[in-house]
């Protein structure tokens, strides 16, 4: 077995061009994720009976369903109940973006409920109403807790959008496929691209391992 | 112009047919036992390698740490498509050893698996205080006793809803399997929907079945930590 790296040198611009792609859709989902998260939150942690339910429905489908199952569904069966057009592209987009928010739904509520009482409790007491003790004295203190929580996750989400290389989205993976049929290479083109991959996520994993200990210095230990 | 607006958003008119679903129910049938074989398969090889990958960092084994570091950190910080791929595809070409779908996708996922529960075990092994140790030794008991009969016990039990939740996540992983063409419950919808046209009711059933299976294994998980948090009090 002789290892030729050539042809996977000769295709780096496609890999790095679908490298850009995977950072894209998780740059767009976490974009869209997590807004969508925190208002599945706040729902779930409505007094409203409905409203927490209809959310906690929302969060559990989504928390329980693989999302290869759900990336098939946004993209063949969506847009024909709908009669939308949906490309690869935005099949991607709108799944991981709903997938995700799931998640940092549950991210937001255990860093709200972390939150002692009396926060609420003294903001109430210098005139605040709900919302205002929540965006000015919760969020901020819930934000800072949550922030490894929400970095593994993000981490989850780029390994997660390789699957859209199933719908025929070009994304790394994708072009890892392609290039390895073309080439008859798919040793070297695989190796090298698991290889991209690890450099990418090893990168922020320690990353997010650098701000959880400032955080745990700081004073602010992990959200369990 | 209601009725126009209407049209445009939302297919009212759409069937759902269900029927052809259960018409076809042994094809399902026959997914659902692919998805649990592969699950069965990847969660025992994943959990028990996982435990001796955990221990073997944990007590910083001078050969083997260093591999299993190595070990964890690849399998961890790399995607499990891409694994289960490399080992379809590169593998054969690698070692000569061909590999059918079912081991290629259960090599990936099992070994992906492995990586994260062996960082789960070490985690719950660490978090038992010294003392544990000093007074399993203290009572004669060797290393190997103290862990088996001292340190594991209490530990195991911090860890296991770290481990349920690893668990459902294999368990949804499995899909994976199909981009390989191993026969399991999303490949099976994939072919219903192509030879009837009902993609919309083929996939939603695949999604049914998996939140049906799992809903109850989270609740059940939820209680299961109200549990171990009451008992550790």
């Amino acid at each position: 077995m002789e290892w030729n790296f050539a042809p996977v040198l000769g295709g780096m611009d496609l890999l790095l061009w679908g490298l850009l792609n995977t950072l894209k859709i998780t740059g767009l989902a976490l974009a869209f994720g997590v807004p969508l998260g925190l208002g599945l939150a706040l729902m779930r942690l409505s007094t409203l009976r409905p409203v927490s339910m209809v959310s906690a429905f929302i969060i559990e489908f989504f928390r329980t369903t693989p999302p290869l199952v759900q990336l098939f569904w946004f993209f063949f069966a969506f847009p024909i109940l709908f009669s939308i057009n949906m490309t690869p592209f935005t099949a991607a987009i709108v799944t991981f973006s709903i997938q995700s928010s799931a998640f940092f739904a549950e991210i937001f509520r255990s860093g709200i409920q972390s939150i002692d009482h009396g926060q609420w409790e003294g903001s109430k007491a210098i005139g605040m109403n709900r919302n205002q003790s929540l965006r000015r004295v919760i969020l901020p203190q819930a934000v800072k807790r949550m922030i490894p929580a929400f970095m593994e996750r993000s981490i989850e989400l780029l390994k997660t959008t390789t699957l859209v290389s199933t719908i025929a989205y070009t994304d790394l993976m994708y072009q890892a496929n392609d290039l390895a049929q073309r080439t008859f290479r798919p040793l070297e083109v695989y190796s090298v691209v698991a290889l991209i991959y690890f450099v990418l996520i090893f990168g922020f994993s320690q990353l997010s391992i650098m701000v959880e200990r400032r955080l745990a210095k700081s004073g602010e230990g992990t959200v369990g | 112009m209601p009725n126009l607006a209407k049209e445009r958003w939302v297919k009212m008119d759409h069937n759902w047919d269900f029927a052809t679903i259960f018409q076809n129910w042994r094809v399902y049938w026959v997914g659902l036992q692919g998805t649990l074989l592969m699950f069965g398969v990847t969660v025992t090889f994943g959990m028990f390698g996982g435990l001796i990958i955990g221990i073997l960092r944990y007590i910083k084994h001078p050969v083997a740490a260093w591999p299993a570091r190595v070990f964890v950190e690849v399998f961890r910080n790399t995607p499990v498509l891409v694994q289960i791929i490399w080992f379809y595809y590169a593998f054969p070409v690698l070692t000569g050893i061909e590999t059918s779908p079912f081991q290629a996708a259960a090599l990936g996922i099992s070994l992906n698996t492995m990586a994260f529960s062996a960082e789960i075990y070490r985690a719950g092994i660490q978090s038992i205080e010294k003392g544990q140790w000093e007074g399993g030794k203290a009572i004669g008991m060797n290393f190997a006793q103290t862990m088996r009969r001292v340190i594991l016990p209490v530990a195991l039990k911090r860890v296991l809803p770290a481990l349920t939740n690893r668990g459902i996540e294999v368990f949804k992983m499995s899909t994976l399997a199909s981009v390989v063409a191993y026969v399991e419950t999303l490949l099976q919808a994939k072919l219903i929907a192509d030879l009837n046209y009902n993609p919309i009711e083929s996939y939603t059933a695949v999604a049914l079945i998996f939140f049906v299976v799992l809903y109850p294994v989270v609740q059940g998980t939820y209680a299961l930590e109200r549990v171990l948090n009451r008992s550790d009090r």
